[in-house]
């Protein structure tokens, strides 16, 4: 079976020379959360859960669908494709029935959007993260 | 009274600084602007569109307000130019109050009261925003133009209850409501405008079950709808046979479900949907009673993302007016019948051929997102059978059988 080791080759190669950064979920300082489940998340974000356990209202920021800082936290965190994200977002705005998260232009908005809103949750990647905001971890 | 007002403000704004969240993130706007060009070889479809036609214009705008953690405001006003069947006048698509009940990690239970799009397959409820729609026409097996005011939304109450499942999300929503009718209703299932008028006195019931496997990779959805429309004869239409139609008032019963799946992958996006029609007239007419029927409904279509922003697709869908009747032949030979008897008496009604009962197409179209915004869509239809042409637009029987259509649009949204 020369072709089931030429993935794996591949795939050991494509993992080494990636040059994309993890993904991290960062939400307000004062959040209380330190952790959320895939399915909280999938949830926030398709902006169908939106409150916290404490009862804060959520609010979700999010980078432009064709961001690659977007696609690959849909990806890798979400486990989702950014337009399934979109035809949610679109079946709600358009019909009434819920709303669309705050798109951002930058990294940099992302970071102090994030640190300045109360319920806040967004993502960026590890090596653009300070202090300013909390970090959560994800459970499967 | 000027105090109440004054102190009511102040609340507000305390309330407001108490929640940190500014108007900015409790208001959310967006809308969206769609202009079609349709050419047919025969036939018309939204205008003069054997001469090609820009007789297809979509506008809308819409407001969604966060009045408090758990109620919120919505409201949508479009505007439709559609041939024959929408003159673009703007109206109220959509305006609920969204109250959430009770919201845990696990699900949400609340209630859209007012009035509200009915979740009928995958597409109803958006219908008519071309960037949520997978072809510049829905397939209109099963978002028939010609009924769509019937369908789209209702004047009452839904109740909604969505559950977070680690497998994936579980959407119910099921409600009652007042429909829309107006002339394309009469026009659709009655076949012209008649002196009498149809209406709206009874309750209708909607309902979804939808569940989104794995965040949506594969979604399933059963749809069900219920309506029942009255038909008020009037004066000449009650005069008795052979000097006038004969028509009493009457109800027509339509009953209408909706089986839906889809695969959503990286690059191919499956669609399919069938739909399961009743529809039963009583006591409008001997004539009427016999078109009382089952009607079905299906489409399946493929999408391919060539790259992020070219897509093409292809689909295959079919409508019979009658499940029992496939491709019609007993219905036309009861129309010959009835022409000819009809033309005994003097009345000239040319007799429906077999094909105004049907329809079955083959759609290939393709998608250029020139930017997140703006999009530009063509498709061609090459279609056997006339059942979706507008009976405001065209002399049924006289359609012509086989007919092609060339559509392109140009599609804005924010």
């Amino acid at each position: 079976m020369p072709w089931k080791y030429i993935r794996v080759v591949i795939t050991l190669l494509l993992l080494v020379s990636s040059p994309v950064q993890a993904q991290t979920l960062i939400a307000h300082p004062e959040q209380e959360q330190s952790q959320l489940s895939r399915t909280s998340l999938r949830a926030m974000f398709a902006m169908r859960l939106t409150q916290w356990p404490d009862g804060t209202p959520v609010r979700v920021f999010v980078l432009k669908d064709n961001d690659p800082i977007h696609i690959q936290f849909c990806k890798s965190v979400l486990g989702m494709f950014p337009y399934q994200l979109r035809k949610i977002w679109d079946r709600q705005v358009f019909s009434g029935t819920g709303i669309e998260p705050t798109v951002l232009d930058s990294e940099q908005e992302m970071l102090s959007r994030v640190a300045k809103t109360k319920g806040a949750i967004g993502y960026l990647e590890n090596n653009s993260i300070d202090d300013s905001v909390k970090q959560l971890r994800t459970t499967l | 009274m000027r105090y109440a007002l004054f102190i009511f403000i102040l609340c507000c704004s305390n309330h407001l600084q108490a929640d940190e969240s500014t108007w900015s993130e409790r208001l959310q706007i967006h809308g969206f602007a769609s202009q079609a060009y349709i050419n047919t070889s025969h036939n018309n479809f939204f205008g003069d569109s054997e001469d090609g036609s820009f007789e297809f214009t979509e506008l809308g705008l819409n407001g969604s307000f966060q009045l408090s953690p758990k109620i919120r405001l919505a409201s949508q006003v479009l505007s439709r130019r559609a041939g024959e069947l929408d003159n673009g006048s703007p109206y109220i698509d959509y305006a609920l109050v969204d109250i959430d009940l009770l919201s845990t990690a696990r699900s949400t239970t609340g209630l859209y009261l007012g009035r509200v799009k009915n979740p009928i397959g995958l597409y109803n409820q958006t219908r008519d925003v071309a960037h949520t729609r997978e072809g510049i026409l829905l397939p209109q097996v099963i978002y028939f133009d010609t009924i769509r005011e019937l369908l789209i939304s209702s004047d009452g109450l839904h109740a909604y209850h969505h559950m977070y499942l680690d497998s994936g999300t579980l959407l119910m929503q099921a409600g009652l409501g007042y429909p829309i009718t107006n002339k394309n209703v009469e026009y659709a299932f009655m076949g012209q405008d008649w002196n009498g008028k149809v209406g709206n006195d009874r309750l209708g019931f909607f309902g979804q079950l939808r569940y989104e496997y794995n965040g949506g990779r594969w979604i399933y959805s059963l749809s069900h709808a219920n309506v029942t429309i009255d038909f008020k004869a009037g004066p000449q239409d009650t005069i008795p046979f052979p000097a006038g139609p004969g028509l009493n008032s009457g109800e027509i019963e339509v009953d209408y479900t909706v089986l839906s799946i889809q695969y959503n992958g990286k690059k191919w996006q499956l669609t399919a949907e069938a739909a399961l029609e009743k529809v039963e007239f009583v006591e409008i007419s001997d004539n009427f009673s016999e078109q009382s029927g089952r009607p079905f409904g299906y489409f399946i279509q493929a999408n391919y993302l060539f790259t992020p922003r070219w897509q093409g697709f292809i689909r295959y869908e079919e409508w019979q007016r009658d499940r029992d009747d496939w491709d019609a032949d007993e219905a036309a030979q009861r129309s010959l019948e009835s022409s000819q008897l009809l033309s005994s008496f003097g009345i000239d009604q040319p007799p429906f051929p077999a094909h105004t009962n049907y329809s079955k197409a083959w759609v290939i179209g393709g998608r250029w997102d020139i930017k997140p915004n703006l999009m530009l869509r063509a498709e061609y239809h090459i279609t056997d059978g006339t059942s979706s042409l507008p009976a405001r637009e065209n002399n049924i029987a006289l359609s012509e059988k086989h007919w092609n259509m060339l559509a392109i649009s140009l599609s804005y949204r924010f």
